[in-house]
């Protein structure tokens, strides 16, 4: 015992180390790509109104001539003492954009995980349960389709069919506008905020917004989870084991939804992780489409205003997160599965 | 133990969908301000925009989403009423004998919205860190006449008392007034923002009709009015300024009742789903945007003046107007728009209103011209709308439709583009002007001066003579006759072909009132005078 939990700490440690370089070459790619692209941010702020010379004398002022390992040395000691600094387009601390549009994508992405999760492994269970049938067909059929839509194109016909020929569901933003004055944020996540306050009409509405983005993106995620829980459910009900507990007498439904689901779930656990960086991406466009405002919408904006501060801190942040999210994953993996060691 | 946690977490997605579910059958109406739960609506009015927020403080700031926010917070000297075309006292009347010295005196009892006096400290304050700051992305090279940016020289504003500030400029200047109502020109309190630094943008105070009650970056605009105003109090409590990203998201907004009003800026298709649509009216009003087409002389082919007096005869604007923008732009006849004191229809009266192909090839044959002519139009994807790729297409199906031209269109993303476009690396190029004020000097000046941004070796002694005697001026007869004389000659040299004009268009809700008087060509969107049935 005392051999397999030293097993598991080196192995997360060792994974953590891996991810130090992972973590720089993300930093060094994001800082070279942003300033080897023509442009900077003052001439697609004034560009259009000022002579070259008043361009240029700005550009200087604003240190964007500097020499790139002067500012390649400033930013990496910046990112290691987590000082983002302020964006260039539009004075905010990155903090405060990482902070404020982090937790609205925190709360879209969180919601579109429990949706895929929910959505992929009870359909993936029926579709496996009930292999080569109809519903089978219709399962793996809606997987395909779903994860193949893109998500602007799903995101629009959502809001075209539930917004506004039902008018069921609002179509863009976090709230209405007067909820999102009056709500008292804490932590910036709408629906915690709400049940802090106790203001449960404001948490009825923060959930309404809620339901298009975050359903379209959790069902384009979904559609990996479907396919997946089918497959393994289909090999694992292939297992020894199952066959014993058939023998036994044991009810199908109970083989099926007690033993066998149970050891079909490992991989997806795995994949959970490979989709947060995939469901991060797909916020972006997710985002833009329903007005979301996240960090993925603030980083498109950062990014057209060549705002290389703002970019590197979200890109930044991003890619800790993602890592952090796949350290952990391999983590729980190997927890859960004791046959994943290096 | 096997199945505990499993079914635990089962319970808990359940409960979600469950709680997501009960609040979908909260009915199907769509959030408004009176649908709203729990929440307050008298006199709340929303207003939908694509623009964006640059900085609030006004040394940071020269873009319009910035200014129009600006505009409800702080005051200037001197404003533009609406419906009105020149500056009119606001905090100050101003005086001047030779439009070099300015004297203004501040009205009686002012005060910020946070209580504290508004004196000629304040003015100078304001004026001096503005240029000190020489912020980036700020408006201090408006304040030339005053002091370059970043030098700021004592004794150019005075203050002989509380109430009186005299401006020493180091030229005459009687663009002036309007340089006082500019972005430029907002008074802030010396006591709250820092001298050498950008206030932050929450933490903003001035002495406008609006006090800002709450900025979330990208997100949200929340304005009270402002109960010690000087002037008029607002006719409404409250403005919630919502921002989308995409004018989709905006159209569907304004459809679902979202937002009460959605102003800047919607696609010519969106415009015209709207129109016609219940509940809805799509209101228009003159503006001063405009595009043009800039030929660098000193490149080929439009070094040579035949060259661009034939593609400005086979321009056919009407094409882009109607194919392009749907009817929602109008043909614009000279670089200063219609609307403003000294607009004349040049082109139109010198290469007609329609394509003229026979003159063109004449034109073109007396200068030895061999046809057809190859140039090359750069355009930008990024900076001037979806449609600039049709409008360019349409410009190079008239040039080539014409058989005298065989146009070569390439394009690239806007930091690029300027960069290239003002250092002779483009032949022609397409641009844009927004004004910084309403007079006709803000386009003479910006496109036909030797100095110009444009950088389109455009060198003519008679107009710069001609902007220093109508900047010297404040007879408007004058002025007037200086800006229809430079038009003339911008219409002879054709360095710059003048394209369309923008028409301000908003769509709002049944119930809301007043936005129409204020979609005037000072782009200014009054907030204090719109009205929302309860």
């Amino acid at each position: 015992m005392a051999k397999q939990s030293t097993s598991l700490r080196a192995y997360l440690l060792t994974r953590i180390a891996l991810a130090i370089p992972m973590l720089l070459i993300l930093l060094t790619l994001v800082f070279f790509l942003m300033r080897v692209a023509p442009g900077d941010p003052i001439s697609a702020a004034l560009g259009g109104r000022l002579t070259q010379e008043e361009l240029d004398r700005r550009r200087a002022e604003a240190g964007y001539d500097r020499p790139l390992a002067v500012q390649y040395v400033d930013y990496l000691g910046d990112v290691a003492t987590l000082n983002f600094g302020e964006t260039i387009v539009d004075n905010r601390p990155v903090t405060e954009v990482i902070v404020q549009n982090g937790a609205a994508t925190l709360e879209l992405t969180l919601t579109a995980m429990l949706i895929a999760v929910g959505v992929g492994v009870s359909i993936g269970l029926v579709a496996g349960r009930h292999r080569d049938t109809s519903v089978d067909f219709a399962g793996r059929m809606f997987g395909i389709v779903i994860y193949a839509a893109p998500v602007f194109f799903l995101g629009f016909l959502a809001q075209l069919v539930f917004g506004k020929w039902l008018g069921w569901f609002p179509t863009s933003g976090r709230a209405s506008p007067i909820v999102t004055f009056e709500l008292e944020t804490k932590t910036n996540l709408f629906i915690v905020d709400s049940i802090i306050s106790g203001n449960w009409s404001a948490l009825a509405d923060v959930l309404r917004h809620l339901v298009l983005p975050a359903t379209v993106l959790g069902l384009v995620i979904g559609g990996v989870f479907i396919r997946l829980v089918r497959v393994n459910l289909i090999q694992t009900l292939k297992g020894d084991y199952i066959e014993a507990a058939r023998a036994r007498g044991i009810e199908e439904r109970s083989v099926v939804y007690h033993h066998a689901f149970k050891n079909a779930l490992v991989p997806v656990i795995t994949v959970i992780g490979l989709q947060f960086a995939l469901l991060l991406s797909g916020a972006v466009l997710t985002e833009q489409t329903f007005n979301w405002p996240g960090i993925g919408s603030e980083l498109v904006r950062y990014l057209d205003n060549r705002d290389y501060i703002a970019v590197q801190g979200i890109i930044t942040f991003t890619g800790i997160v993602v890592i952090f999210v796949s350290v952990f994953i391999d983590f729980v993996n190997a927890w859960v599965d004791p046959r994943v060691r290096y | 133990m096997s199945t505990r946690p499993f079914a635990s977490r089962m319970l808990v997605l359940v409960a979600v969908l469950a709680l997501v579910a009960a609040a979908c059958d909260s009915g199907g109406e769509t959030p408004t301000d009176e649908g709203s739960p729990g929440t307050s609506t008298g006199g709340t009015i929303i207003h939908g925009t694509t623009d964006t927020i640059v900085s609030l403080d006004p040394a940071g700031q020269y873009d319009f989403g910035s200014n129009q926010i600006s505009q409800q917070v702080y005051n200037t000297l001197l404003e533009v009423p609406e419906g009105e075309t020149t500056p009119q006292p606001a905090l100050a009347d101003c005086v001047t004998d030779d439009s070099m010295v300015y004297t203004c005196t501040l009205q009686d009892g002012l005060t910020f919205s946070d209580g504290s006096e508004l004196t000629s400290e304040d003015v100078a304050f304001s004026f001096q860190r503005n240029i000190e700051i020489d912020d980036p992305a700020g408006a201090c090279s408006l304040l030339a006449s005053l002091a370059a940016c970043g030098k700021w020289k004592d004794g150019v504003i005075e203050t002989p008392d509380p109430q009186t500030v005299v401006f020493n400029l180091s030229a005459p200047d009687a663009v002036w007034p309007f340089i006082l109502t500019t972005s430029a020109a907002f008074i802030v309190p010396s006591d709250v923002f820092p001298a050498d630094e950008l206030q932050a943008d929450g933490e903003i105070v001035g002495s406008g009709r609006y006090t800002l009650a709450q900025y979330r970056a990208g997100e949200q605009v929340v304005l009270e009015a402002n109960e010690s105003f000087w002037g008029d109090p607002p006719l409404n409590d409250r403005v919630i300024v919502q921002y989308f990203d995409q004018s989709s998201a905006l159209k569907l907004a304004i459809e679902q009742g979202d937002v009460d009003i959605a102003w800047r800026t919607l696609t010519p298709t969106d415009v015209s789903s709207l129109q016609g649509q219940e509940g809805l009216s799509v209101l228009t009003g003159p503006g001063g945007e405009i595009r043009y087409l800039v030929f660098n002389t000193s490149l080929e082919p439009g070094n040579e003046l035949a060259v661009r007096k034939a593609a400005a005869m086979v321009l056919d604007r009407q094409a882009i107007v109607d194919n392009v923008y749907e009817g929602t732009v109008d043909p614009l006849w000279s670089m200063v728009p219609a609307g403003f004191a000294g607009h004349i229809d040049v082109f139109k009266d010198v290469y007609g209103e329609t394509p003229d192909v026979q003159g063109a090839e004449q034109v073109l044959k007396d200068a030895g011209v061999s046809t057809p002519v190859p140039i090359e139009i750069w355009w930008t994807p990024t900076h001037y709308g979806d449609a600039s790729a049709d409008e360019y297409a349409e410009i190079q199906r008239s040039f080539e439709e014409s058989g005298l031209f065989t146009v070569t269109l390439k394009s690239t993303e806007w930091d690029r583009y300027t960069e290239a476009a003002f250092t002779d690396q483009y032949p022609s190029y397409q641009l844009g002007w927004f004004p910084d004020y309403v007079d006709g000097d803000n386009y003479v000046a910006s496109f036909y001066s030797s100095s110009s941004f444009l950088n389109d070796h455009f060198d003519s002694k008679e107009v710069d003579d001609l902007i220093a005697t109508e900047r010297a001026s404040t007879d408007q007869a004058e002025r007037e006759a200086a800006f229809e004389r430079i038009q003339e000659i911008g219409a002879a040299e054709v360095p710059i072909i003048p394209v369309w004009q923008g028409t301000q268009l908003a769509i709002v809700r049944d119930g809301v009132e007043g936005v129409q008087a204020t979609l005037d060509p000072t782009y200014i969107f009054r907030y204090w005078g719109i009205t929302k049935a309860s």
